[in-house]
């Protein structure tokens, strides 16, 4: 049997990549907080995390066989599965937002929002880091001699 | 700084860069404010001459976006003349030309200034939190 790595099972994956996306999130609002005096700078944020599309590709790449990842699209007739119209492009790429609150100098950030937001991404890092300590611990469990309590 | 900076250390150099800037705003508002007063040394000449900041967003080390202030620009704003014949400053009919220094719009940018500072002090810490949650899971 190969080598197994915490990352071949769907739900590490899964936390890693929210893990890394949160981290990413926190890095554009700290943009944002900085320049919420530069002239014409625009507020941005990330996607939203998709965690279907997550679900989609860790199932997919846990079980390539069985991976039925929604059906070709060729004919214009032909409905698009739900989630796949979404797919991975739910990443990290950066979205400029329109704001009503644009000062005359052009700047979009509003700081409010973008402590809340903050405030937020850490909330939810502590989530997920809480669900990895608890995957952990399910694993653990699992290795335990049995009757060792 | 180091080249190979993790993630959230780019976020704290982001929120760095922004304190610095921040700081040297509060310096022109302070140097803007202690000359609010300042008049010419000759007679009729022009007085102080209000100073703005502007920032712009620049690359800070991690590839983020931080801020610098690139640079400072006088306030074309016309001056303030008040009548004050005595003054060593005046003009022949007797006008000094005064700063064109509002406090009140000083105050307004101190407070600006001020909590653009406490915002960035809170993205700092929170990345700072993030990190030690992360650095955590070694203790399990």
């Amino acid at each position: 049997m190969p080598a197994m790595d915490t990352g071949d099972i769907p739900i590490f994956a899964m936390l890693k990549s929210r893990l890394g996306y949160l981290a990413e999130r926190q890095k554009v609002i700290a943009q944002n907080v900085a320049n919420a005096n530069t002239p014409g700078y625009a507020a941005r944020d990330l996607k939203a995390f998709s965690f279907q599309a997550k679900v989609q590709a860790a199932t997919e790449a846990a079980a390539p066989v069985s991976a039925a990842s929604g059906m070709a699209v060729t004919q214009p007739g032909h409905m698009q599965a739900p989630g796949a119209a979404r797919g991975l492009a739910a990443g990290v790429k950066t979205n400029k937002q329109a704001d009503s609150e644009v000062t005359l100098d052009g700047n979009g950030v509003v700081l409010e929002d973008e402590m809340v937001k903050l405030t937020q991404a850490r909330m939810d890092y502590e989530a997920a880091v809480g669900f990895y300590t608890k995957s952990m611990g399910l694993l653990k469990m699992a290795i335990r001699k049995p009757g060792s309590g | 700084m180091a080249d190979s900076n993790p993630i959230s250390n780019t976020t704290q150099s982001i929120a760095v860069s922004a304190l610095r800037a921040q700081q040297s705003r509060m310096r022109i508002i302070a140097e803007n404010l202690a000359n609010a007063n300042s008049t010419s040394k000759t007679p009729g000449g022009d007085p102080y001459r209000r100073q703005a900041p502007v920032f712009q967003a620049a690359k800070v080390a991690g590839g983020g976006q931080g801020v610098k202030m690139a640079r400072v620009e006088p306030d074309k704003a016309p001056f303030n003349s008040t009548y004050d014949p005595g003054n060593p400053s005046a003009d022949p009919t007797g006008y000094v030309k005064t700063p064109n220094v509002d406090p009140l719009i000083e105050a307004m940018d101190m407070r600006d200034a001020q909590r653009a500072y406490e915002a960035n002090l809170n993205v700092i810490e929170t990345a700072r939190a993030m990190d030690q949650r992360t650095l955590d899971l070694l203790k399990q």
